[in-house]
Order: C-alpha cells, then sequence, then structure tokens
C-alpha cells in the first residue's frame, strides 16, 4: 500500500524528534512557562508527537473535504448526464409522431403516381434522415437498459473477421490495414461479453480509421494481454483529431472539424463507449494533431479479464 | 360485397390517422379509425376488424390495455402495435401480450402495409397466433428429421429429444424467424428485433449467427429445410410451424 506524501510529512516532526530524543544525552531543564522540570528528551517527544497529531489530524479533515466535494460533483455529474438522457428521450418521442405522419402524407403523394418534382424527393430523403437518426438515437438509449449477453468472446477471431469485413469494402480495398495480435506466449484469453456488440465497437473504431485517412495512411489493429486486461489499439497515422475536438468525439451527434463533410451519424463512438463501459471497460484516445503536429489517432480500448 | 381486408387504425394523432387511413385503403385494405383506446374496443365489437393496427400510447387507455382486455375475452383478432416508447423490454412485452407484430414509429407506410400482409396472410381466424404460443413446433417432409421444438418460455429448442446448445441470442433468433415463418425477413429487421440495433456494419452479425443456428439445425444453406436466404434481401423460414397446446 502507498502512504500518502501528506501522512509521511505529518508524522515527520514525530520521527525528527525520536531521533533527537535518542541523540540526545539525558538533561533535566526548566519548562518554560511551567513550574516543573523534565527530560529535554521526553520533552521534545511530546512536542513532536502533539505537531504530528494536529498535522494529521489538518490531513484528515482536508481529505474528508475532498471527498465530499469529490461525491458532490460526481452526483451532480451524474444528474448532469441523467438530465441529458431523459431530455434526448422527450425529443425523441416528440419528433416521432410528426415524422410517423409527414411520412405517410408523403407516401400520399407517391401513390399519386406520377414522376415526382425534385423537391419533394429531396424531402422524401430528408424526412428518411431524421426518421433514421431519432431510431438511431433511441437504440442508442436502450443499449443502457437491455441486459447484456455475458458470454466468453474470443477475440483473436473477433478482430481478425472485423479486418476481413473492413477490407471486403469496396471504397477499403487496397487499403494498408494490419493486424498484430500477440500469440506468444501464449494467444488472447476470452473476455465476457456479448460478441456481437464488442464486434461492432471493434469495427467501428477500425471503419474512422479508415474513413478519416486517406489512402497512403496506414492502419494497425493490435491487442495484447497483461494478466488483467486485453487491450486492443486501433492506430493510424492519418491526419488525427484537433486537441479541441478530442474531448467532445465521445458526445452523441459531436462530428469534428475533420469529420464534417464526410458521411457518419456521429454516433458510432458515442455508441462505442457505452459498449466498452458496459463490459467494464474503458476506450480512449489520443492524437497529435496540434499545429505543426505529424498527426495519427489511437484508439485505446481495455476489456478486463 | 366488400373483400378488400377490414383493419381498424387506432392512433389518437389526427395528423397520422388522416394521412394513413387514405395510403392503407389505397393499398387494398378498408380501413376503420379510431382516436383512442375506448373507441378502439368500442370498433372492434361493432366491425368486428381481420386486424388491428394499434398506437401504444393513447388517451383513456393505452394500446397495450387494448390488447389485454381483447386476449382476456378470448378475442384473437391479429394486433400489430406501433410501439412509442420502443423499448425492447416494452417490445418484448407487446409480444408476450399477444400481439402479432410490432413497428417502430417512424415508419415506412410501405413497411407497414407489408407487415399488416404477412400478418394476414399467417392469421388463424379465431385462433392464438404463433406470436402467443408459448410453444411451436416444426415438421419436416423429411422422415429421418425428428420435429424442431421450441418452447419459449423455458427458452429451450430441441431436434427431437436432443436439445440444442443455443447461445441467446441465437435463441431469440430461431424464435423470431418460427414466429414469423414465410416472412421475407431483412437483416436490419431481424437486427431491430432481436438484438434492438442496427447499425449498417452489424448485417455481418446476422450472417454469423444465422451460420451458427444452420449449424446446430443441421440445415443445408443449399437445400434449406428452415432456413432460405435470398440474396441481397434475407431470410425466410419455409418450415411449417406449429403451436403446441
Amino acid at each position: 500500500m502507498k502512504i500518502p506524501l501528506r501522512v509521511l510529512l505529518s508524522v515527520t516532526p514525530l520521527i525528527l524528534g525520536v531521533a533527537a530524543a535518542l541523540a540526545l544525552p539525558a538533561l533535566q531543564v526548566q519548562v518554560p512557562v511551567l513550574i516543573f522540570r523534565a527530560d529535554l528528551r521526553n520533552l521534545i517527544l511530546i512536542l513532536t508527537g502533539l505537531a504530528s497529531l494536529v498535522l494529521l489530524a489538518c490531513a484528515l479533515r482536508d481529505w474528508q473535504l475532498a471527498e465530499r466535494q469529490r461525491q458532490a460533483l460526481e452526483e451532480a455529474l451524474r444528474q448532469q448526464e441523467q438530465a441529458r438522457r431523459r431530455f434526448l428521450r422527450r425529443l425523441d418521442h416528440e419528433v416521432k409522431n410528426p415524422l410517423t405522419a409527414m411520412r405517410a402524407a408523403l407516401a400520399n403523394l407517391e401513390d399519386a403516381g406520377q414522376e415526382q418534382p425534385r423537391p419533394v424527393k429531396d424531402i422524401n430523403l430528408q424526412v428518411e434522415r431524421l426518421s433514421q437518426l431519432v431510431g438511431d438515437l433511441r437504440k442508442l438509449a436502450e443499449l443502457e437498459e437491455r441486459p447484456l449477453e455475458r458470454l466468453p468472446v474470443d477475440l483473436n477471431d473477433l478482430l481478425a473477421e472485423v479486418v476481413e469485413m473492413a477490407l471486403s469494402q469496396p471504397a477499403y480495398a487496397g487499403r494498408e490495414l494490419h493486424l498484430v495480435v500477440s500469440k506468444v506466449p501464449w494467444p488472447l484469453p476470452p473476455v465476457t461479453g456479448d460478441r456481437d456488440l464488442l464486434w461492432l465497437v471493434f469495427y467501428n473504431l477500425v471503419d474512422n480509421a479508415l474513413k478519416y485517412s486517406e489512402r497512403k495512411h496506414i492502419v494497425e489493429v493490435r491487442a495484447q494481454e497483461d494478466g488483467r486486461a486485453v487491450t486492443v489499439e486501433v492506430a493510424d497515422n492519418g491526419p488525427g483529431i484537433p486537441p479541441a475536438d478530442l474531448e467532445r468525439i465521445f458526445e452523441e451527434l459531436y462530428r469534428g472539424v475533420n469529420a464534417r463533410g464526410i458521411e457518419g451519424s456521429g454516433l458510432g463512438l458515442a455508441l462505442a463507449q457505452r459498449i466498452i463501459q458496459r463490459h467494464g471497460g474503458s476506450l480512449r484516445v489520443r492524437s497529435r494533431a496540434g499545429p505543426g503536429e505529424p498527426g495519427g489517432v489511437v484508439f485505446t480500448v481495455r476489456l478486463p479479464l | 360485397m366488400e373483400n378488400r381486408p377490414r383493419i381498424l387504425l387506432a392512433d389518437d394523432e389526427t395528423a397520422i390517422t388522416s394521412n394513413l387511413a387514405p395510403f392503407l385503403e389505397r393499398a387494398g385494405f378498408h380501413v376503420h379509425v379510431a382516436s383512442d383506446g375506448q373507441s378502439a374496443l368500442e370498433q372492434i365489437a361493432q366491425y368486428s376488424p381481420e386486424l388491428v393496427v394499434l398506437d401504444v400510447l393513447m388517451p383513456r387507455m393505452d394500446g397495450r390495455e387494448v390488447l389485454r382486455r381483447l386476449r382476456q375475452a378470448g378475442n384473437w383478432t391479429p394486433v400489430l402495435l406501433l410501439t412509442q416508447v420502443g423499448e425492447a423490454a416494452e417490445r418484448a412485452m407487446a409480444l408476450e401480450e399477444g400481439a402479432d407484430d410490432y413497428l417502430n414509429k417512424p415508419f415506412d407506410p410501405q413497411e407497414l402495409s407489408a407487415r399488416i400482409r404477412a400478418v394476414l396472410r399467417r392469421a388463424r381466424p379465431g385462433q392464438p397466433s404463433l406470436a402467443s404460443a408459448w410453444r411451436l413446433s416444426c415438421g419436416s417432409d423429411d422422415p429421418a428429421r425428428p420435429p424442431l421444438l421450441l418452447d419459449r418460455r423455458a427458452r429451450r429448442a430441441s431436434l427431437g429429444d436432443a436439445a440444442l446448445a443455443l447461445t441467446p441470442k441465437a435463441f431469440a433468433l430461431l424464435e423470431y424467424l418460427m414466429t414469423h415463418p414465410d416472412e421475407m425477413l431483412t437483416r436490419e429487421r431481424l437486427l431491430d428485433a432481436v438484438w434492438g440495433w442496427d447499425y449498417p456494419a452489424g448485417t455481418r452479425t446476422v450472417d454469423t449467427r444465422m451460420a451458427e443456428l444452420r449449424r446446430l439445425l443441421q440445415d443445408n444453406a443449399e437445400n434449406p429445410v428452415y432456413i432460405e436466404t435470398t440474396p441481397g434481401e434475407g431470410y425466410r423460414f419455409v418450415g411449417r410451424v406449429q403451436p403446441l397446446p
């Protein structure tokens, strides 16, 4: 166990006092203010001991205060998160009926049989897009409540499948995508979870890496374990994510400056993070995309064993 | 004599009913409209429609309560629920309470009319539907092949006496297939119904699980007894499914 620095500092007077008491010869001195005489060594021990006690008490009080503040902050964050989700759900709910009515109305126009004018076609497309978005948001919210399948998942297979699937997409044909899975001294042990959801996470990360980089860039998927967790990294040497975007990319519907103009729902990473969190793991990102930086992104998934 | 199927459309949003009713009329149905649960029940009694499209959230009596009362009264008119909240648990409950199918708002009206047709095709007048039977069986022409049995309450499936070692997901998939026989099921729809999400990348997931299911069922994709693949479209359960008492 690590002893906090603060505790060490607090007991320093006592340690010094003990050292001094050991070093000094026995000597009776007159205690100032008080009327009796005492052994100097005892006096030093008592005084330094008292000093240490006071310091320890202060440390304890500060620690308790910090703990209380941390709890209050966590509670506030949790409530904020809940309020945000409630809002999303209500919005979703209120948007559904008008959208359903619009789609029915549009279907009636379509049924009239003639070739549709361009604006009607556009409205149709956009209404479909909105419906998709509403549906995706709902499914994201649903992930929180759905029971999670908890079965052994072989990541060796799963990652190979993800890479194969990505390379089979016409848009990514011929891209440089490498899979490095540690095999020595043993293959990756299975993690516990929902294979289909984990598949979705890794496919999302690989798809993002390919989508937001160019043909000349390399994407690498690497996996290893350290006895407590499996770490899977999806890395690319593409343009990277600017620092201002980095902390926001896991939010629903957030799209970074580099993502504009590239098709996407803005939900993939939010989804990935939600899934990994539900597996008791973590999803982190590092990037070097500041001015003069070389670029590149690494997404790191850690799944407990 | 009217021979178009009579359906009742119950939804409290007039913007929806006033557009959906003419659409469904043109799609070949005779449509009655109800704007709340109470009047839905009254109209079902009055017109005995062949199918009811029921919105879940309605004033005066919600769709689930209408469904419950119908089934309690032994009325097995097929019901297609329009789920609003769209939560997975809610949908599962809807099917357990005897809905024949459900559709999440906002839906494609074409999809609604396709679903209505599918439910009508499966319906056996006056009898509980496959979706509300707890045990299902599927025989085959091959005498050497034992019947496929599905016990939905116990979440168990077997080929004759041999239990199938299905993962929960594979069981749910088989359950959906067997309660929607002879219907073209797209990968997107299966994802939505069984997995609860249908992100584009997920279609591969369906194929993987379907392969797992076929292997366990000893079903040959080339010459299927149970699950037929239509390239570019989806899957269809082609076995003859019967409810068991």
